[in-house]
């Protein structure tokens, strides 16, 4: 138990890295396709190459924690994932929890076991890739950490006083060490958002689980899901939460795509939409509201695009 | 139970995967289930109960059980546990013994299709329909994005490949097709009532 549970951005990137493996998210490449192109977006304006691999897979971590995969299958596609990223000589980037929290977790797994490495080695070299350990993983939220008054200094279209929930999603904060903040009460988000001219609100159930892991979408909506969601959504509109954002497409599917069915179940209405923090850093720094494609989102972002007057659209780069 | 022995029984059964040596180290301090979003809506859930059962052997029951398929996978309990425990892990391996013993299908089963077509894709949550598909064509083009996730043939193929390599295939198609129907549930005050 040597390393640091808390690392300061400095200390994680002394350098700031030219170019990154921005790894895939399914989700947020095809629930929310917004997600992926804003991020490219933003690392363009802080003049970051963003790498993209159309070899790499999905990460698999999804389907194993609903159980229905085994670990040989994700340890082996985490191996071949990352030598993708390795033979590149470029440390990798996830912008779902999912993807960085299985990422980095299967990656211990294979190298602190030497015979998962094998085992993972042995399936991926007839492909002719081999995993080695050397690529880093981390989330692009601590670029933006790292880079926020790079940011700042972007910012086109203050939010205007724009009030933010943040939801941080469990599979960042459950990172036991090298995390930016301490995991149990985590405020780096906020403070993005307040360097950009939002206002933060720490509404009661911030932390809580989006109740949407592992699939109980599927198998446990009405028993377990809802109820949390409810309790969620609920908190936050009681604060007076504008917008909620989020760090994890998969956090966002459960926060926006579910509030239709809790308004029937609870005969209440909510209305707040969810989207990726990035998206709206991008809105921020005057990216054109086209290319941030809201239209995936199922509660819309009208009032919110008004209120920081990006509702024309424009790109005011 | 000497700590060595218990590490060798654990390693037989509870943690054929070998993730949990640290597990015999639980002080019972309770953190994960004071922090655990499902132990809250499903009190029966106990984190620490199920630790303390599967130390002294007693799991059995657990594998039966809901209550093991209750866990959101939140890590939650990770995040805050004083000796490191990942219990993650834990109950990740639970759930492949109770399907292993034919118990908790109707959790896993429907994921079978989902999963076959993820086989397919090498991305997970691509609709499998035309008009899911032309939706998430539309909205990318929009975007000014390529039509589709930009992953080569080359990527899927050898996605499959791995799936079917690793046995995946083969544990899904040899699921009954009849358990892909969640249960009903009933509650009273927080816990299940197995009862019709």
């Amino acid at each position: 138990m040597n390393h640091k549970r808390i690392v300061s951005p400095e200390e994680k990137f002394p350098k700031v890295p030219e170019s990154l493996f921005l790894f895939r998210s399914c989700t947020g490449s095809v629930e929310y396709p917004g997600t992926e192109n804003a991020i490219k977006e933003i690392l363009k304006l802080l003049g970051i190459k963003a790498v993209m691999d159309p070899d790499q897979t999905c990460c698999s971590g999804y389907l194993l924690t609903c159980s229905a995969y085994k670990p040989e299958f994700s340890l082996a596609v985490t191996a071949r994932n990352l030598s993708l990223a390795e033979r590149k000589d470029l440390d990798v980037f996830a912008f779902c929890n999912g993807c960085f929290g299985y990422l980095s977790e299967l990656a211990h797994i294979i190298l602190h076991n030497p015979d998962y490495k094998a085992m993972a080695n042995s399936v991926i070299a007839p492909m002719g890739y081999e995993f080695k350990g050397t690529a880093r993983i981390y989330h692009v939220q601590e670029l933006y950490r790292r880079l926020q008054s790079n940011l700042v200094a972007l910012v086109k279209r203050p939010l205007q006083g724009l009030r933010v929930g943040v939801h941080y999603g469990c599979h960042y904060l459950a990172r036991q060490y090298g995390i930016l903040d301490d995991g149990g009460y985590p405020s780096y988000i906020e403070d993005i958002i307040s360097s950009l001219g939002g206002t933060p609100v720490f509404y009661k159930e911030r932390q809580a689980c989006c109740g949407y892991a592992v699939g109980r979408g599927f198998t446990h909506k009405e028993n377990v899901v809802h109820p949390h969601l409810y309790s969620k959504l609920k908190s936050a509109r009681e604060e007076g939460v504008e917008i909620l954002v989020t760090v994890c497409p998969g956090c966002n599917t459960a926060l926006d795509r579910e509030q239709p069915a809790l308004s029937e179940r609870s005969g209440e209405k909510f209305g707040i939409p969810a989207i990726d923090v990035g998206q709206l850093i991008a809105l921020a720094l005057g990216v054109a509201v086209q290319k941030l494609g809201f239209k995936a989102n199922t509660v819309p972002l009208d009032e919110v695009l008004r209120k920081i007057s990006a509702d024309k659209g424009e790109n005011i780069q | 139970m000497a700590r060595e022995t218990l590490k060798d029984s654990l390693a037989g059964h509870a943690d054929g995967y070998k993730l949990l040596d640290n597990l015999s180290s639980c002080l019972g301090c309770g953190k994960c289930v004071g922090n655990c979003p499902a132990a809250r809506q499903t009190p029966s859930y106990n984190p620490r109960q199920i630790i303390r059962d599967v130390l002294n052997g007693a799991e059995e029951r657990w594998l039966k059980s809901e209550e093991i398929w209750r866990c959101l996978w939140c890590a939650g309990c990770y995040t805050l546990c004083p000796m490191d425990i990942s219990y993650p892990l834990l109950i990740m391996q639970l759930r492949y013994r109770a399907v292993e013993a034919g118990y908790g299908l109707q959790y896993i089963a429907p994921f079978k299709k989902f999963a076959m077509r993820a086989r397919e894709d090498g991305l997970t949550f691509a609709p499998g329909g035309s008009k899911g598909r032309e939706r998430v064509q539309g909205i990318r083009s929009g975007i000014g994005a390529s039509p589709w996730p930009e992953i080569s043939e080359k990527a899927k193929a050898e996605y499959t490949a791995l799936f079917d390599l690793c046995g995946v295939k083969r544990d899904l198609e040899g699921m009954p097709e009849d358990a892909a129907e969640p249960l009903d549930l009933n509650y009273l005050g927080g816990r299940i009532v197995y009862e019709p």
